[in-house]
């Protein structure tokens, strides 16, 4: 491979040129354990990237380059394995105070991932390549008959493949989906009885509608389910991480979200700065941990609202003024065409429901207790709890950032995140009367719905939206 | 056998039964999964009706404005038959008692509830074999006694409730004793008729059903064998075979195959474990109920422990292939079935995986057939 490709990515993602000597031959390493071709940087740095992501943007690259620094990072999980690092992992949706906190405890002893998710947002929606890793487990045990998720089989084939160890500790959350875990369960009998897993879950047994953050024995029984899956994590690697620790991972936390909820204020703003790509991307640190930390995340946030600012002052956007606003659940960032796709329509998807903040969530927590605390933090968002106390939520965040209608959907293969929307849809339109629409898909991969596919879809979507703003 | 037609006939006419219980007052619980202990409905003088049903095409399409595509269809029938107004039990039933145990189920539970059918969740922790799970389910049992006493404005004492356990402990047995005649070569009575026979053990009055079930047990002592000396001996392992899908079973057995043990998660009644009546009954229901019965897939760790308990079922009963019966899009039945796989591979034994959405039509049945009478006649 041509150095000079490697530079010109890594250049294009917000590398300083005093980087480049270190981290060209770092990247090349990795790419080739990834299993991307001179071709697909080639891509990525003069195509795809530049089609997909605002560019013009220094917090954007910086974005960019957070990602891959983890990535790479990533594919050196073998050697810190060999090193004697103890290597955790987890998978999304997860409490990340743990992950952080280890970090924060013992930085150099411990590696923390959840590496199916770096996969997949890196090489589907930086490199279109994610394609290989999900053929490599469909042939392999994971049918791809049945919808799986592509996580999962990102994840397995990524040990398939040799890209990541066995890990001293999967901390897996079942507190949404059942074949996350159960995947750990599958890749341990059928592939690497290396593989160990500590599986954390809570029953889905709340009425529709029943606010839980706020049922005391639910909390507790949360804050007891996490404290005891910490306990057994330190216990397996051998690192104690005092409680304030944690308390300090809640601080940093809480300074991150409060600076999302003021990226978020401004992609209110008309014309909208951003493209919602962005802010989806800027939620990352918050679905997943990052080994080199959050604050290199941070600094890229920061650079972006000012730039954001900069937009909002000279009344410059990606949109037209006036253009009409979506909220979507989560925002496809392994596809960044679907945003994009909406843009060329003229209505910005503008806001990722999960990385969208409600008044509550903003508001310290109410335990001092570091558990009970990541407990109530954790049930005030949507992902995990009952579809009437997330419909309403939803309601509150269409209605705070004046948003003009709500896309469900996209989430097709997962029987808990997704299987709730048409329900949702139901709901959320019955109460705000707003325009709510559901497109059957996948936010990961899209090899069963090509661009062309939803193009119609899209543009019947932005043209309802358009009408109904007029 | 008459007799068992006679039961099947008796389940079959349940809700005009049903119809004239609710009119003397008597409460109707329904419930899903196998994690709700009929013992306590019985206690407290209700009446108890299995939520299982399935085998249909329609039922699993109708809920589709409400539901994921890529759910199972069997829990999408059980609101399907709803709202196609094919249930007939459902409309006029006091309470349903909903198991959350897995997305699926806890989605029917959803949709109960936002068509205001007055429903009850039981959680269900899938990690199993932490004390605070067990405790979990404990405190759920205990909420349900409570919400039942409520309801039938009934005191479930433990002597009552041990009287409920002692029946169905009684009709375990009795299925148990019929179950384990098919361990004989050929056996007197095939995997279709058993497992028909198990579902209308839900849904018929128990003392009478044990008397027949007792009676059903003699015959076929005696009874000349149904099935040829050189029938494949297969077992039917899964989900869940709901009332009604009765197509694969009789497949196999038309196709000169005999199903002679099931190793099904849900629609069976769990015989091979008794609740034990003294002491503390709710801890004795948590026991056999959470703890002492093969975990189902979605238990974790459960998998390991499952096949330990298919290979020695596979010993015990002499089988020569092993039928995987799934349902579409379950995606943890699905991944096991590659572990199943792999693991019969290892023991030799023919493994066929079947898929169903309840689509029976015939461009559907052929290939079905098709592929069962391959499979019986290459283990033949």
């Amino acid at each position: 491979m041509a150095t000079d490709v490697c530079e010109k990515f890594l250049r294009l993602t917000g590398f300083e040129e005093t980087e480049m000597p270190e981290y060209v031959p770092e990247f090349y390493r990795a790419s080739e354990k990834l299993g991307l071709s001179e071709h697909d940087i080639r891509y990525a740095t003069e195509e795809w990237i530049p089609a997909h992501f605002d560019i013009k943007l220094e917090g954007v690259r910086k974005l960019l380059g957070c990602l891959i620094r983890e990535t790479v990072d990533l594919t050196k999980a073998n050697e810190y394995k060999q090193k004697g690092v103890k290597i955790v992992f987890g998978i999304m949706p997860a409490i990340l105070h743990f992950y952080y906190a280890l970090k924060l405890t013992a930085p150099e002893e411990v590696y923390v991932s959840f590496p199916d998710m770096f996969l997949t947002v890196v090489m589907n929606g930086l490199f279109r390549k994610l394609n290989p890793y999900l053929e490599e487990a469909e042939q392999s045990g994971i049918s791809y008959g049945c919808r799986h998720c592509a996580l999962n089989k990102t994840r397995y084939a990524a040990r398939r493949l040799g890209i990541i160890p066995s890990p001293d500790v999967s901390w897996i959350w079942g507190f949404v989906c059942d074949e996350g875990p159960k995947t750990d369960e599958f890749i341990q009998l059928y592939h690497d009885t290396e593989w160990k897993t500590y599986i954390t879950r809570i029953p889905h047994d709340q009425p529709l509608g029943t606010v839980e953050d706020e049922v005391t024995e639910r909390v507790q029984y949360l804050a007891t389910q996490m404290k005891d899956g910490f306990a057994f994590l330190q216990k397996q690697i051998g690192i104690k991480v005092p409680d304030e620790k944690i308390t300090e991972v809640i601080r940093i936390r809480q300074r991150y979200v409060k600076k999302l909820g003021e990226l978020n204020r401004l992609m209110a703003s008309d014309p909208q700065p951003l493209n919602g790509l962005v802010g989806a991307l800027f939620h990352e640190p918050l679905s997943m941990p990052f080994n080199l930390g959050i604050e290199p995340m941070e600094k890229a946030l920061d650079t972006t609202i000012n730039e954001a600012k900069q937009r909002v002052a000279s009344k410059k956007g990606v949109l037209p003024k006036g253009a009409p606003k979506l909220m979507v659940h989560v925002m496809p960032t392994a596809l960044p065409w679907i945003s994009k796709m909406f843009e060329e329509n003229g209505v910005g998807l503008t806001f990722s429901e999960v990385s969208v903040p409600t008044k509550k969530q903003l508001m310290p927590p109410n335990y001092k207790d570091p558990y009970m605390a990541a407990a109530e933090t954790w049930l005030r968002r949507s992902s995990t709890i009952n579809a009437g106390y997330k419909a309403q939520l939803i309601c509150e965040k269409l209605e705070r950032y004046g948003i003009d209608g709500m896309v469900f959907g996209f989430f097709d293969f997962d029987r808990w995140l997704g299987s709730d929307h048409k329900l949702l849809a139901r709901m959320v339109e019955e109460k705000t009367k707003l325009p709510v629409f559901y497109i059957e898909g996948d936010i990961w991969e899209d090899r069963d719905y090509s661009p062309e596919a939803l193009r119609t879809r899209i543009e019947t979507i932005s043209e309802i939206v358009k009408m109904r703003r007029v | 056998m008459d007799i068992m037609e006679d039961l099947v006939k008796i389940a079959r006419t349940r809700p005009e039964e049903l119809k004239r219980q609710k009119e003397k007052n008597t409460k109707v619980i329904g419930y899903t999964g196998r994690f709700v202990p009929e013992e306590l409905i019985y206690a407290c003088g209700a009446v108890p009706y299995l939520i299982c049903r399935g085998g249909e095409p329609d039922p699993p399409e109708a809920v589709l404005p409400y539901m994921l595509r890529f759910m199972s269809p069997f829990a999408r029938s059980q609101v399907g038959y709803y709202l196609l107004g094919m249930d007939p039990v459902i409309p006029m039933l006091d309470l349903i008692v909903a198991q959350c145990d897995d997305c699926h189920m806890v989605r029917l539970a959803d949709l109960f509830e936002y068509f205001h059918l007055p429903t009850v969740r039981i959680g269900v922790p899938p990690d199993w074999e932490k004390t605070l799970s067990v405790e979990y389910y404990y405190r759920g049992l205990t909420q349900l006694r409570e919400r039942l006493e409520l309801l039938t404005n009934t005191k479930v004492s433990n002597e009552k409730l041990g009287k409920s356990i002692d029946l169905i402990n009684t009709i375990r047995d009795l299925l148990r004793n019929i179950s384990l005649l098919r361990k004989n070569d050929p056996p007197p009575i095939g995997g279709y008729d058993f497992i028909r026979l198990n579902h209308s053990s839900f849904y018929c009055d128990l003392d009478k059903f044990a008397e027949r079930l007792t009676s059903i047990y003699e015959q076929l002592k005696e009874r000349e064998r149904p099935f040829t000396e050189d029938a494949p001996r297969i077992l039917l392992a899964g989900h869940v075979v709901s009332v009604g899908d009765y197509v694969v079973p009789k497949l196999i057995e038309d196709s000169g195959g005999v199903i002679v043990a099931e190793f099904l998660d849900e629609g069976m009644r769990q015989f091979s474990w008794n609740v034990e009546t003294e002491g503390d009954l709710i801890k004795n229901l948590v026991q056999t109920y959470y703890l002492e019965r093969i975990p189902p897939s979605i238990f974790q760790p459960g998998w390991h422990k499952r096949h330990e308990f298919m290979k020695k079922i596979i010993e015990d009963f002499r089988i020569d292939g092993v039928i995987w019966y799934q349902l579409s899009f379950e995606e943890i039945y699905d991944m096991e079935s590659s572990i199943v796989s792999k693991s019969m591979d290892e023991m030799n034994i023919p493994f066929l995986k079947l898929e169903s959405s309840y689509e029976y039509a015939r461009e559907a049945m052929g290939p079905l057939t098709t592929r069962i009478e391959s499979f019986i006649k290459s283990i033949k």
